[in-house]
């Protein structure tokens, strides 16, 4: 069994719940074990960086010492969520002055940032860790009618200095675990784009043309469903879908799932199961 | 019969490649993006295939094009040393410069093989096939007064000097490595969007400006930054800093107005400034974001009404809405956490009081 501190994400724990849901259905059939961290904070949504850096490099500083002290890497399932926790490890890692300061702080709790765990994303941990062979073996309900959308988002991506695990040009984890799945996936100009989320309450209009032009690729290609390793891009994609469409004159719909879902089914649990019954396209 | 003369000519065809990429050399095909308005209805392709050696250009490439093959490909370049900034193209799909982007790397990246596609920047108008029309860009870095207006009198200029720290200097110095070549503006989602978005380039030059103690308008163009189409609409893809020719920390730039703009003009100031603010409020309080009120802190009630009510009504229906904010359950350790998050907010003081006595 291979054992992970797992990051308990603001917006999996309200808007999609599905995704943590679905993974306690299999995550023992993969061989893993996700130890959730209910101690953990909200790492500050790419916001908290520049609203205050020192409370943002201390926040995650603690996020990750939490996993430290279990001597376990810390497992994310949204994007932004990996992007901001591995941008403050790496500032903390790069600025010794800072990574004092914050453990000064920290020792209140008894904690220490050494910098020893890794932060990763599920999605790396599928196919890197477990690996497409073990998934392969593992599947009981293939895939193989659908024709899927890969759909990774930015922050799984850019900045690839912060990330780097995919080529962000030419990504290929999420495609490698799709036909691992024995599903098909097809060539999407959108899949390395933006989703529009980070600016919805700011720039609606904006955000909905994004995304609207992503759904649209998909749904003119055919694809049966799109899928994406981000709770947030899914949240644009699934929930606004529709008034992203209409913005853009087009009557048509696309179910999105969660790579979690996606995993599920090809293990043999049911939509009801994994939650894909709530989403808001179904 | 039939099948051994197709693998003698099998053979004869790996052989030919095999030499060929020995020797440094083979053929390639451009297919170039072609647009005149004043002529073509609507834009198309054409394809050039050239003997192309190990190590040359995209740019050196189009140069032979248009001298050997076609003399109407149009396109902007004057360097051909990455320094200019006049060469930005979509190579393959990806903005980049196309004197520093060698052809032999291209080819690995081309989705039908042997066959390099070359476009012009996206979200600039079109002049003619890849050249395209930089006046929005430079209309922008007016209306963001993007230039220094000096805090020395006229009559003082010529007499005293300007001294910078070394401190302030390395604030701006990876921003001053932009050569407007225009990649960023390019990649940006945004502005691909919405063509009134402020857009990367302005808003690195933005910062650049505003961080420079010689200047002296660092209010007035902070005030047009956040405006609508300003510095709130940027949405975090980091499509910009990917794509940037001199890999200069564009977001970086971009989260430092966002800082200024908090610090300078309070957390009320705009709506992009109120919902940054609620992300720290809520980490402070329960250490988990109170993702309900976070449209009403940001915009209102009317606006949450008016815009969110459908959608809300359709999330009731299938259980996904985010709890009210007595139903957030605060991190486990809340109290330890919290007393933490303060005394960090003591740091940040003590560092605000240091620096304005700087």
């Amino acid at each position: 069994m291979k054992r992970y501190a797992y990051y308990m994400s603001c917006i999996n724990e309200s808007m999609t719940k599905e995704v943590d849901r679905s993974i306690d259905f299999w995550q023992k059939d993969l061989g893993l074990e996700f130890v959730k961290l209910h101690e953990g904070t909200c790492c500050g949504g790419s916001n908290l960086d520049y609203v205050s850096p020192k409370h943002f490099a201390l926040v995650n500083a603690r996020n990750i010492a939490l996993a430290e002290k279990m001597g376990l890497d810390l497992i994310v399932s949204c994007n932004t969520c990996l992007m901001t926790i591995r941008t403050a490890k790496k500032k903390l890692d790069e600025t010794p002055a800072l990574k004092k300061e914050v453990n000064d702080i920290l020792k209140k709790e008894g904690l220490e940032y050494r910098g020893t765990s890794e932060v990763r994303h599920l999605l790396w941990v599928l196919v890197d860790d477990v690996g497409l062979d073990t998934i392969k073996a593992k599947v009981t309900v293939p895939l193989k009618n659908y024709r899927i959308a890969p759909f990774y988002g930015c922050h799984i991506l850019r900045p690839s200095t912060v990330l780097g695990r995919d080529n962000p040009l030419a990504p290929s984890s999420l495609d490698q675990l799709i036909e691992a799945l024995g599903g098909q996936t097809i060539p999407f100009e959108h899949k390395n784009r933006c989703c529009g989320f980070h600016t919805l309450l700011v720039a609606e209009e904006e955000s909905l043309n994004v995304a609207a032009e992503a759904l649209e690729e998909a749904i003119n290609a055919k694809a049966d469903f799109i899928v994406t390793p981000c709770p947030l891009c899914h949240t644009v994609l699934d929930g606004y879908q529709a008034k992203a469409l209409k913005q853009a004159h087009i009557e048509n719909s696309i179910p999105v799932f969660h790579i979690s879902e996606m995993v599920g089914l090809a293990l043999g649990y049911t939509a009801k199961q994994l939650g894909i019954k709530r989403h808001i396209v179904c | 019969m039939n099948s051994r003369k197709e693998l003698i000519n099998h053979f004869a065809l790996m052989t030919e490649i095999i030499d060929q990429h020995q020797e440094g050399k083979r053929d390639v095909t451009f297919r170039v993006f072609r647009f005149n308005p004043q002529v073509d209805s609507k834009p198309y392709f054409d394809d050039y295939t050239i003997s192309a050696e190990r190590g040359i250009t995209v740019l050196r490439s189009l140069n032979y094009i248009k001298e050997h093959v076609d003399p109407s490909l149009s396109f902007r370049a004057f360097c051909q040393a990455g320094i200019c900034g006049s060469c930005g193209m979509r190579v393959n799909g990806t903005s980049k410069l196309s004197c520093t982007s060698q052809v032999w790397d291209e080819l690995d990246k081309c989705r039908e093989p042997g066959i390099i596609k070359v476009e012009p920047l996206r979200s600039m108008p079109i002049i003619k096939d890849l050249i395209v029309d930089m006046d929005p860009l430079v209309d922008k870095m007016k209306r963001y007064s993007n230039w220094i207006d000096s805090t020395m009198p006229l009559a003082e200029m010529g007499k005293k000097e300007f001294l910078v720290s070394e401190e302030e200097f390395h604030r701006y110095d990876k921003a001053t490595d932009c050569i407007l070549c225009a990649s960023c503006v390019s990649e940006c989602s945004i502005l691909r969007a919405n063509k009134e978005y402020v857009s990367p380039a302005v808003l690195l030059k933005s910062y650049r400006m505003n961080v420079d103690s010689r200047d002296s308008i660092h209010d007035v163009r902070l005030a047009e930054l956040v405006k609508d189409h300003g510095v709130w609409d940027c949405t975090h893809c980091y499509r910009c800093q990917e794509s940037c020719v001199k890999s200069i920390p564009i977001m970086e730039a971009i989260h430092s107005i966002r800082e200024d703009a908090l610090e300078c003009r309070g957390p009320k100031d705009t709506s992009g400034a109120k919902h940054a603010e609620a992300f720290m409020e809520d980490i402070e309080k329960k250490g988990k974001l109170v993702e309900a009120t976070l449209p009403i802190r940001t915009n209102g009630v009317v606006w949450t009404l008016r815009n969110l009510l459908p959608m809300a009504m359709k999330m009731i229906v299938k259980r996904r809405t985010p709890p009210p904010p007595p139903l957030v359950k605060p991190a486990k350790g809340i109290k330890i956490f919290r007393a933490m998050f303060r005394e960090m907010s003591e740091h940040v003081k003590q560092d605000h009081l240091k620096s304005h006595k700087k």
